[in-house]
């Protein structure tokens, strides 16, 4: 291919460098505004234009992890070469570390709120996407009356959106006593994300020819030995795709969790904006526990790159 | 490794259609049984009935004399060897072949040692550590018969399993079926549409036919005593000529006169006792059996050659008698074109008769 090209073809090629770049940048700008944002000191947060070009900190973090209050009066010397390194960065924002009476530090109400989330939309994965697949399976291979509509049924419990439901809901869930709860939440979404689950699972199993399980069978497997030895590892890449789609689902959701949760159970995206309406807001702050909340799906996303390439066909390249 | 297998009066629907009848069947141990037939006829479908991966409506199925109909298909004992290979995708040749024995427990070493030797048969020694997306075709079709092999089963079941190769390898893997199944043994059920295939590896093919069993026996039994219309046209290539006749007689002996044409051959008595002269017969006779001459000699008729289909090692020659065409089998370059005149006869020996009804054929066996 390293043949000649004419001049039209590589001002061509320029072009589609350079939109490329154009778009990438355009969907990065916000992600790198939130970034930078969250290790801004607090007074370079609200500038226009921006601050490009800045000293980085991470007071944000030390301030979006531990509980704080507002500066009275300013800490003697003694105090503020005492203090460590972390409770001098929150000193110089004006602000002081709350501590208990034996002198602990708190932490904010962040950090719970991020187990919440990593709780709930793990352990939420986990089932709709154990569920959908062996429910997918049960379609792709055996024969049952009525089968066309089970599947719509299924798929029609998605078609509401959360917010119309959420409600009914609430009150259902203050009878059985579920609100503010982690089953709660985890019940929920595994629900919520089932229909889909099964939905795409069963494309990708349909994919899996099962003469590779009828192998299994003749060569004196039962079949569900052959099912976990055989067709799981086939289905791997459309497992992994589907838990993808079920956590980024379950990790962003919000309707439901502003709703349903409070205090116990709730969850990183009800809460971050909860934080804008206290007081005068410390965009850094937020910007911090945005740039955290960001994390966990691009990780998981990242280690599950290779599946997902293959997987987001949706198993129309197969080899 | 040495096992009868008995099918008794197998009946399968699916739906309102029936795809098995009236099947019966006793393959005895060590055997190699081919099932012949055209594509729909119920092939596959009775294999995977004798597997347990599909059930029956109705009828036994005995293997070493015991019914297993309902029995699991992990628990017949049975090794299958499919047409698209099967092979696991997601594990290397090694492992695919160690499957069915991990399925037993079997020990390590031993294990290791019945894969190593399957291997080493199957020459496939070197391709342990391959995943199957990096074999060829002939790879594959071996692995996957060493798959079915290394369990030492108690039958191996083929379906098609050199189908999908090309033209120069299939004949090279039939050879090595063949030199596998001598050194084995395994009693063996082998589908195939391919008739050369059937002919060559099979120590009885079963002729299939919608769903019914049309005629078991050796491939020379099958192939010089057709018991219907049906495998008469099946086997054999080129196809066996089917003409209707008339049957008068002349001279002490009988006359056939093919429908549409005013004078016959000659056939001694012999060739055509027991056969009824008035229910409607359809003779049957190879492209080898009508005989051409470039002059009249005794007992010819006048014909016409039509189209000449020059094959190298020989020609067919279609001849037009009176308003039907004969296929006949000649040296090659024996009529120089179409259009010319030639003296035709036939071979009474290798002529078969068949009721033009029921379509059975009117000569005994044998
Ligand atoms: N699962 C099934 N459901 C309904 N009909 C079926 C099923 N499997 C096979 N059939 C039908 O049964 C008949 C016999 O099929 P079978 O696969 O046994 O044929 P075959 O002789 O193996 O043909 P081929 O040479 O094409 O493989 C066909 O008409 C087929 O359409
Ligand atoms: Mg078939």
């Amino acid at each position: 291919m390293a043949a000649v090209q004419t001049t039209s073809e590589r001002a061509l090629n320029k072009v589609a460098i350079i939109s490329v770049l154009i778009v990438t940048i355009i969907f990065l700008a916000p992600i790198y505004w939130i970034v930078s944002t969250s290790f801004k000191p607090r007074h370079l947060a609200t500038t226009v234009p921006p601050t490009i070009v800045f000293e980085p900190e991470i007071s944000p973090f030390v301030k979006l992890t531990l509980r704080r209050s507002q500066l009275r009066e300013q800490p003697t010397p003694e105090e503020y070469t005492a203090a460590p390194w972390w409770e001098r960065l929150v000193f110089d924002g004006g602000e002081k570390i709350v501590r208990s009476g034996r002198g602990e530090v708190q932490l904010s109400g962040y950090p719970s709120r991020f187990v919440n989330s990593l709780i709930i939309a793990i352990t939420s994965t986990i089932l709709a996407v154990a569920m959908g697949t062996i429910t997918a399976y049960g379609f792709s291979r055996f024969k049952m009356p009525g089968e066309q509509d089970w599947l719509f049924f299924i798929l029609s419990t998605r078609m509401l959106p959360p917010v119309v439901v959420a409600i009914p809901m609430f009150l259902m869930y203050r009878v059985v006593g579920l609100n503010d709860t982690h089953v709660g939440l985890i019940i929920l979404y595994t629900a919520f994300n089932l229909s889909f689950s099964v939905w795409l699972m069963k494309g990708f199993i349909d994919e899996i020819p099962k003469e590779y399980e009828e192998a299994a069978l003749v060569d004196g497997y039962t079949r569900m030995e052959a099912f976990f030895k055989v067709v799981l590892p086939e289905a791997a890449t459309g497992i992994a795709a589907t838990a993808v789609f079920c956590f980024i689902t379950a990790w962003n959701e919000y309707a439901f969790a502003l709703i349903m949760t409070r205090r116990d159970a709730q969850t990183a995206p009800p809460f971050i904006p909860s934080q804008v309406g206290s007081g005068l807001p410390d965009w850094t702050v937020i910007a911090a526990g945005t740039f955290l909340f960001l994390l966990p799906v691009a990780i998981f996303t990242f280690l599950l790159r290779n599946h997902l390439l293959r997987g987001m066909s949706f198993g129309a390249i197969r080899k | 490794m040495t096992t009868e297998i008995q099918l008794r009066n197998l009946q399968k629907w699916f739906g309102s259609n029936q795809v098995i009848k009236d099947f019966d069947l006793t393959i005895a141990a060590h055997e190699f049984i081919v099932m012949l037939g055209q594509s729909g006829c119920g092939k596959t479908t009775t294999l995977r009935a004798i597997a347990g991966l599909e059930s029956i409506d109705e009828g036994d199925i005995l293997i070493e004399g015991e019914p297993v109909q309902h029995l699991k298909c992990s628990d017949r004992d049975i090794a299958m060897v499919f047409q698209s290979f099967s092979l696991y995708p997601h594990m290397t040749v090694y492992e695919n072949i160690a499957f069915p024995l991990r399925a037993t427990r079997m020990a390590k070493t031993e294990l290791d040692a019945a894969v190593r030797e399957i291997a080493r048969v199957l020459q496939i020694s070197d391709l342990l550590d391959k995943k199957p997306s990096a074999l060829s075709g002939g790879d594959m079709q071996r692995v996957a018969i060493g798959r079915a092999l290394v369990r030492q089963p108690k039958a191996m079941l083929m379906d098609e399993p050199i189908g999908a190769l090309d033209a120069k390898l299939r004949e090279q893997m039939r050879a090595e079926i063949k030199r596998l199944h001598i050194k084995q043994g395994s009693t063996t059920v082998y589908v195939t549409h391919d008739q050369v295939e059937a002919m060559s590896l099979a120590d009885r093919i079963v002729i299939m036919h919608d769903g019914k069993l049309q005629q078991v026996g050796p491939p020379e039994e099958v192939y010089l005593h057709p018991a219907n219309l049906f495998v008469a046209q099946f086997v054999g290539s080129p196809v066996m000529n089917i003409a209707d006749i008339d049957i008068g007689s002349a001279g002490g002996g009988a006359e056939i006169r093919l429908a549409g044409s005013d004078k016959g051959f000659a056939f001694g008595e012999g060739a055509l006792s027991g056969i009824s002269r008035d229910a409607p017969v359809a003779l049957g006779i190879r492209p080898e059996a009508v005989l051409l001459s470039q002059s009249n000699a005794k007992g010819h008729l006048p014909a016409v050659t039509t189209n000449i289909e020059p094959l190298g090692s020989h020609d067919i020659v279609d001849v037009k008698i009176g308003d039907q065409t004969l296929r006949a089998r000649t040296e090659s370059g024996f009529v120089g074109g179409e259009g010319q005149e030639v003296w035709v006869n036939l071979d009474p020996e290798q002529a078969h008769f068949f009721d033009r009804e029921s379509g059975l054929s009117l000569r005994k066996a044998g």
